[in-house]
């Protein structure tokens, strides 16, 4: 109304933003600014980017050609042949500077208190900031090699790049640093969030694969880590294994750090839709047919003991079932190729719920940590480190409940078993003779049976790259990729839109130059 | 309803000029003949109109051009009347004979064209300026103004690429101009901003289109994409006149695309093994949903007055139906406008009050009309299927984004609902002889609401498990304007001097409100009682509203100056404001000059008596292009603020979701104007009164073009940010002709040629600030699993170029083998690498990638002739575009074999390159881009006036005419005309609602 009184006037009112001037948060706010810095996690669990990448360039994960499309972006990661163009690649990159950036901002907000809090809670609050952030220069790390780090927010100018051992640095230091300020809490409260178990358990990984980022192994520290969750006993392992995966597996004990989903308020979980074949959309009455992409590689089914339950746990393979019993689609563990095959070809995963009536989001929160994980990479610092048989302790007790139904005498084993090869017949999969022609096996991998114990306890959580790389296998042939023998594979590379954007970044990759 | 008020209306409206006409036989009568021939000809003219002013009397000359009448025996006073030439009023003072030399329009050369705020007579115009009146307009059926001036503006590229009832026209002037502005030209509706649709054409008297800079600039920022002036009829004289036009339709697809019958589909499976699936049925999905509907359009229009007053009042009904089932288009549109003026003309006003009410089937979620899926679906579907199962349900079958095309029509219910009132009114007054003030008002309310339900019977509830779906939605729009103009004339010793100065406001408000519920207990109430779902309790339904605001401010002023008919000049400015600029970056100013020369008007050339008009004339201006950005991607670019985004699990314990606040953008308080500068040069002529014509040249460069930038993040918020950084470049060349080829008293034929070509170049996208290290920018995509840009510009070449790889070959018997030294598999594609050399499939690489065609047609020409053999017209309209390409996208993704979940082109099965069938996944391949050259028989139209004086009916024509006849091109998809304007031209897609031809008979009457 005001226009009319004046007759030059074009300022912007905007009826539906909060304008920087209207900007005034209080402490009640103080979840909603939070919000944007976690929220970026929420990817990870996506369909599209970090499983696809973790779980799709590794050994027991494929997403081939369907009928419907698929195959296209996904081969790359099969093949390693990702280029700095990639879409995911490029996702991945944003997604995870996205949240270090809301962090900078929400840091930056309360330190300089335009957010009013008081100072315990500011105290809290700046160390779970630097935590959260810390992750996420973990995933950097890992998936990209030299990044730029930023912490602060006001600074405009262009990001400078630092190589992975000061990442590395800095991310011990950061996480280190928050240490005693992060809530001790591990319950509901602190559910999703960084409090000190989700930063020990980010220590313990980062340590875990030090010598793949810097050359230098860090298995004291490993065991250091892990020793100060065990000793908590704030988590135990769920009895039921599938507990950690269902809709309400935020009520686990054993989940210590995990990205909340739901299919009203956080949608991002679309495993079931990438994976179930459409005809099954009736089995589970589901409110739109599911995409029926992404399977298990052949050889990886092979592994499995037959009294392991975690094989049905993960996969569903065999006869499906409508809810009048008639079989739907019979998926074949074979897939005859990569570039072509029918929706039965392929075991599925089932390991997060599917539950009826689901929307195309899943309520199933995706675990980043387990309480499992914590005693298998103590297990492997162990091993590493000349103590075989009390390694082989921690995951006969990991493995317990998986035999306990079948054969619970197959859970254990020995500190011998673990310094043995893999059993994964690694080599390039003939899919007309379900067979491998020339299998290079996995006898070579030192502690491969370890590697073994690691995909049938973590399959499809987005560990199995690191795992591969750290073990010497990721070169190995698999399904329909060959043997690359390429190392600069193990990192992705820089997407080249942020080396377009910022001239201070450049393709260290060497498989870029 | 609506019916029955049309039916009242039409009575009301027959009855009134019946009352008006009684009065006038009252009068004593006495009898008046002659004949009316051509001023330059001398020939005799029929058809003339001949009617006694303040009367609804009158006749029209015979084949002789003669006339006789009874006139009152006072002061009677014949107006003689006569398409194409100018009226004239004589006093019969007496005279029982009366002979009339009619003088031609355009010799006269006092036509007046409108342009911005204002005519001029059309000898002063020195920029490119292009009228074009009633009498000349293309007639059969138009869709919307625009059609009615296709081909008639050299430059303006106007192309019909769908049939779809509620589409418009593709509007594309002088090439790409901008990357992220908006490319709609500026439509104004007697000064007041509107739509091609707002008044129905047969309403329209003239159209003049502003095409450069130098004209358009007086509307600022608005004007880069050219502007249309549209001018509805008024009324002139005293006469009331009565005037009927309708017309029906008939139309079909005028391709259909050959997919597999069930009987094909079958005996691939036997005779080639390929691995479709038979379902034992026969369905011919395309005649399932195709249909060859009738269509009718009716104008009724009254007007009348006398010296101080007058008012005209008509009203539109269009029922038009589409090709498709429930695909149609109803709008009932009525205008009203009284003038009056007093105290000897020093005061006139002007009140215009118009509606429109729209209303058409609205088939999928979202916005939009008829649902192209429908089609889409009915292409690919297996043509062995049944339409419905054994339980009498649709037939649904797994796949992705594959839905039983029947079920999808007829199991939706939607409709939307269009109104649009508009009030506007304008108060002159002129002080003395001189001057004139006038003040401008307008509002304009449009509302728009529409709702979309899903039957329990639809695959969202069978498949889905929705039970039922429903979408209410609204949005309302105010558009207020208000402006305020003077101008003063003298003419002083051959110097005639012309100012304009003006004030502009605008202010647009849009408010909307969508939401949408499901699982409900019955599907019986659509999306009339959406609270019964029970979506909104499960966290299912969505809810939206919005309101943004911007205003346009702008002063202005023009001054024309012309020296003894020789030297013209013109000089304008306007300072304009826009709202959605950064606060320092508001205002702009657009300038223009333009100068014009009269040759033939000079004393040198007086002994050329062939020459009848010489001018050379350029033009300079600058125009600014207003953002797209504020209208869908919301408003508020410039500034920074928070938003709210999805929810963040913040309290486990109590189970506590947070919706999460965040910065809404990188803002960037530097936004500004992108600015058009435009250098036009042309030269009119005409000669031996039989030719005339335009050649006019021309370049335009954008700058500070906005784009949405890749930014690093951090330091930046989000890794895009709008900013004003590209240049780009368009030069062209228009030629305009006509030729009276034959004046005869039988026999007339006038032809009209308009040719046009441009060339683009994007100059630059980057500056100092943002700098883009690609010299490139990706357009448009291919989807499904090839998942590739369509187009790519890069720095230096020209918009509109196809990015993909080049096929050379297809592999046969090991004749191709890879880097690894295996051999290619039979039917893969060989395509030329980066390095030139043939590689195969295998090995394709991302760089391989080349340019492979341009969508924007090099050339484009329509030839007009209007044909007048005694009674009879006929006009032969035809057009075409060369030197472009097409992507055949339907040959793309059904042109191969391998895609055996669905129905495919017979052509898939045909060998390629001569040699084999393809055996490749889907992949963006030059095999698919064609030569889209062609030309097309636009539309003929023959037309019979028929001598209904007699019957009290002083004129009455009826036609036939056809559309959208004939194209000749070695296009193999349904029709070469797509859009070509934008960033992705060229580009046919898999699923574009089929254009239609169409044929109508209609019916011209005035009383």
């Amino acid at each position: 109304m005001i226009g009319i009184y004046s007759c030059t006037d074009l300022s912007e009112d905007p009826f539906n933003e909060i304008t920087e001037e209207n900007f005034n948060p209080t402490e009640r706010d103080i979840p909603r600014l939070l919000g944007p810095a976690y929220a970026r996690a929420w990817f990870m669990g996506c369909c599209y980017d970090y499983i696809s990448m973790q779980e799709g360039a590794g050994d027991s994960y494929v997403t081939p050609a369907r009928p419907n499309g698929w195959g296209g972006p996904y081969l790359p990661y099969h093949y390693h042949e990702w280029t700095p163009v990639h879409p995911h690649v490029t996702t991945g990159w944003n997604q995870l500077f996205n949240g270090i950036n809301a962090a900078n901002r929400v840091y930056f907000q309360i330190e300089g208190e335009t957010i009013q809090t008081d100072s315990e809670q500011q105290t809290r609050l700046l160390a779970e900031l630097r935590a959260i952030r810390a992750y996420y220069y973990y995933h950097l790390m890992d998936n990209y090699g030299d990044v730029p780090i930023v912490t602060d927010f006001t600074d405009e100018s262009l990001p400078v790049q630092s190589t992975r051992q000061e990442v590395f640095d800095f991310v011990v230091a950061e996480l280190t640093t928050a240490m005693p300020n992060l809530s001790e809490q591990a319950d509901n409260t602190t559910y999703g969030r960084m409090n000190r178990w989700a930063a020990l358990a980010t220590l313990a990984r980062v340590y875990l694969n030090a010598e793949v980022y810097t050359g230098t192994p860090g298995w004291t520290e490993v065991i250091n880590y892990t020793d100060q969750i065990i000793n908590s006993g704030l988590f135990e392992l769920n009895p039921d294994y599938r507990n950690n995966f269902t809709i309400d597996n935020n009520n686990s004990n054993e989940i210590i750090f995990a990205v909340p989903y739901d299919e009203v308020f956080a949608g991002g979980n679309t495993m079931h839709m990438r994976t179930l074949a459409p005809e099954q959309q009736q089995s589970f009455q589901m409110a739109a047919q599911p995409w029926g992409g992404s399977a298990a590689t052949p050889q990886s089914i092979e592994t499995y003991d037959e009294d392991d339950t975690r094989l049905d746990d993960t996969w569903s393979g065999g006869p499906q079932l409508d809810l009048q019993g008639n079989v739907v689609i019979d998926f074949s563990f074979n897939i005859p190729s990569i570039e072509a095959t029918e929706f039965r070809h392929g075991y599925r995963v089932n390991k997060y719920e599917i539950y009826p009536g689901m929307q195309v989001a899943s309520s199933v929160d995706l675990p980043l940590f387990r309480y499992s994980m914590v005693l298998m990479m103590k297990a492997e610092a162990l091993l590493r480190t000349g103590n075989a048989d009390e390694a082989a302790t921690l995951v006969t007790q990991v493995r317990e409940r998986a035999f306990v139904e079948t054969n619970p005498a197959d859970a254990v084993v020995t500190g011998a078993e673990l310094q043995q090869g893999s059993s994964f017949n690694y080599g390039i999969w003939d899919g007309e003779n379900e067979q491998v022609d020339n299998p290079v096996g996995g006898n070579d991998i030192q502690y491969g049976r370890f590697l073994d114990e690691l995909l049938w306890e973590f399959g499809v959580e987005g560990f199995r790259r690191q795992d591969l790389i750290r073990f010497d296998a990721y070169d190995k042939p698999w399904f329909k990729k060959s043997s690359t023998n390429e190392p600069c594979r193990t990192i992705f590379p820089i997407p080249q839109e942020a080396i377009d954007d910022n001239p201070n970044l450049e393709q260290r990759n060497n498989c870029f130059d | 309803m609506k019916h029955i008020q049309f039916a009242t209306l039409m009575k009301a409206l027959c009855i009134l000029p019946l009352l008006i006409g009684l009065h006038t036989n009252l009068l004593a009568q006495h009898e008046v003949s002659g004949t009316v021939v051509d001023e330059s000809t001398g020939e005799p003219l029929p058809g003339v109109s001949i009617l006694i002013q303040g009367t609804d009397q009158g006749v029209a000359t015979n084949v002789d051009g003669d006339y006789t009448l009874d006139a009152p025996a006072g002061e009677a006073i014949l107006v003689f009347s006569y398409v194409g030439y100018e009226s004239q009023e004589i006093a019969v003072a007496g005279r029982s004979e009366i002979n009339v030399e009619m003088i031609s329009a355009a010799i006269l050369g006092e036509e007046l064209v409108v342009v911005g705020y204002g005519t001029q007579r059309r000898e002063d115009i020195t920029s490119s300026v292009v009228s074009v009146r009633a009498e000349d307009f293309q007639v059969a059926a138009p869709r919307d103004a625009a059609e009615l001036i296709k081909g008639k503006v050299s430059g303006l590229i106007l192309s019909t690429t769908d049939g779809n009832p509620t589409g418009g026209t593709d509007i594309s002037l002088r090439g790409t101009t901008t990357i992220s502005g908006s490319t709609n030209p500026l439509v104004l509706i007697d000064g007041i901003p509107g739509g091609l649709n707002t008044v129905a054409p047969d309403n329209i008297e003239s159209i003049t289109v502003l095409k450069d800079g130098s004209a358009a600039a007086i509307y600022g920022s608005r004007g880069s994409n050219g502007v249309i002036l549209i001018t509805t009829k008024s009324h002139s004289g005293t006469q009331a006149t009565l005037s009927y036009q309708g017309y029906a339709t008939v139309q079909q697809i005028v391709n259909q695309p050959e997919f597999l019958s069930a009987d094909e589909y079958r005996s691939a499976i036997q005779q080639h093994g390929v691995a479709f699936t038979d379902y034992g049925g026969d369905t011919d999905w395309q005649s399932e949903v195709l249909r060859n509907p009738a269509s009718h359009n009716h104008t009724l229009s009254l007007s009348g007055g006398n010296a101080s007053t007058s008012y005209t009042a008509s009203v539109n009904f269009e029922d038009t139906n589409g090709i498709f089932l429930r695909s149609n288009n109803q709008n009932l549109r009525s205008r009203i406008n009284v003038s009056h003026s007093m105290y000897d003309d020093a005061l006139s006003a002007n009140l215009n009050l118009t509606y429109r009410a729209q209303n058409h089937f609205h088939g999928s979620r979202g916005g939009g009309s008829f649902s192209d899926n429908v089609w889409y679906q009915a292409l690919i579907r297996n043509p062995t299927d049944n339409i419905f199962n054994e339980e009498g349900g649709y037939q649904e079958r797994p796949g992705f984004n594959y839905d039983n095309p029947i079920g999808l029509i007829r199991e939706v219910d939607g409709e939307t609902e269009n109104r649009d009132l508009r009030f506007d009114g304008s108060l002159t007054w002129r002080p003395i002889q001189n001057v004139s003030v006038q003040f401008l008002g307008a509002s304009n309310r449009g509302s728009h609401l529409r709702g979309y339900a899903e039957s329990f019977r639809h695959f969202t509830t069978t498949v889905d498990n929705l039970n039922g779906y429903a979408n209410r939605a609204t949005t309302s729009t105010v558009d207020n304007l208000m402006e305020l103009t003077a101008t003063y004339d003298q003419t002083i010793e051959g110097h005639s001097i012309n100012v304009l100065g003006g004030y502009s406001w605008q202010e647009v408000t849009f408010e909307g409100f969508d939401v949408n519920n499901r699982d409900f207990p019955t599907d019986l109430f659509g999306y009339n009682n959406i609270g019964t779902g029970s979506g909104l309790q499960d966290g299912l339904a969505g809810m939206s509203s919005l309101k943004w605001q911007r205003r346009l401010i702008g002063f202005f002023g023009r001054m024309n100056y012309d020296f003894d008919n020789r030297f013209i000049l013109m000089g304008s400015v306007r300072y304009e404001g826009d709202s959605r600029f950064g606060t320092e970056n508001k205002w702009g100013w657009f300038p223009a000059v333009s100068a014009g020369w009269r040759i033939s008007n000079e004393a040198f050339m007086e002994d050329l008596e062939f020459l009848d008009e010489l001018k050379v004339r350029g033009g300079f201006g600058i125009t600014g292009i207003a953002p797209t950005i504020g209208v869908t991607q919301g408003a508020y670019q410039s500034l920074s603020s928070y938003s709210f985004g999805g929810q963040f699990f913040f309290d486990g314990e109590r189970n506590e979701w947070v919706r999460y606040l965040q910065p809404s953008r990188n803002a960037n308080p530097n936004l500004k104007w992108e600015r058009k500068e435009e250098l036009n040069i042309g030269i009119d002529f005409g000669f031996l009164n039989r030719f005339s014509g335009s050649i006019d040249v021309y370049q335009r460069n954008t700058k500070d073009m906005l784009f949405e930038y890749s930014v690093p993040v951090p330091p930046y918020l989000y890794d895009q940010i709008w900013a004003n950084v590209g240049e780009m470049q368009n030069k062209g060349l228009e030629i305009d002709l006509q030729v009276e080829a034959i004046q005869t008293q039988d026999l007339s034929w006038t032809s009209q040629v308009a040719y046009s070509t441009n060339s683009n170049k994007l100059v630059s996208i980057s500056n100092d600030l943002f700098q883009s290290e690609t010299d490139f920018l990706y357009f448009g995509g291919i989807g499904e699993s090839v998942q590739l840009p369509s187009h790519r510009v890069d720095v230096g070449d020209e918009v509109g170029n196809f990015w993909g790889y080049k096929t050379i070959d297809v592999a046969l018997n090991c004749d191709y083998e890879n880097a690894q030294g295996e051999c290619a598999p039979d039917g893969q594609w060989i395509i030329e690498g980066a390095d030139g050399q043939p590689k195969t499939y295998f090995d394709l690489a991302l760089d391989d990638r080349q340019v492979i065609g341009n969508g924007v047609p090099d050339h484009n020409i329509s030839w007009n002739n209007t044909f007048r053999y005694k009674n009879f017209d006929l006009n032969i309209f035809l057009r075409g575009a060369f030197g472009f390409q097409l992507v055949n996208e339907t040959r793309l993704f059904y042109e191969n074999p391998t895609q055996t979940g669905i129905n495919l082109l017979d052509t898939a099965f045909h060998d390629v390159y001569g040699k084999t069938v393809l055996n490749n996944e889907w992949q963006y391949m030059s095999y698919y881009v064609e030569d889209g050259d062609y030309v097309k028989i636009d539309n003929i139209t023959l037309g019979y006036t028929l001598d209904l004086n007699s019957l009290g009916v002083s004129y009455a024509r009826l036609y036939v005419s056809g559309r959208n006849l004939h194209t000749f091109t070695n296009y193999s998809g349904l029709d070469p005309e797509v859009d070509v304007s934008g960033l992705t031209p060229g580009y046919d897609g898999r699923g574009r609602y089929p254009t239609t031809r169409t044929f109508s008979f209609g019916v011209n009457l005035r009383f």
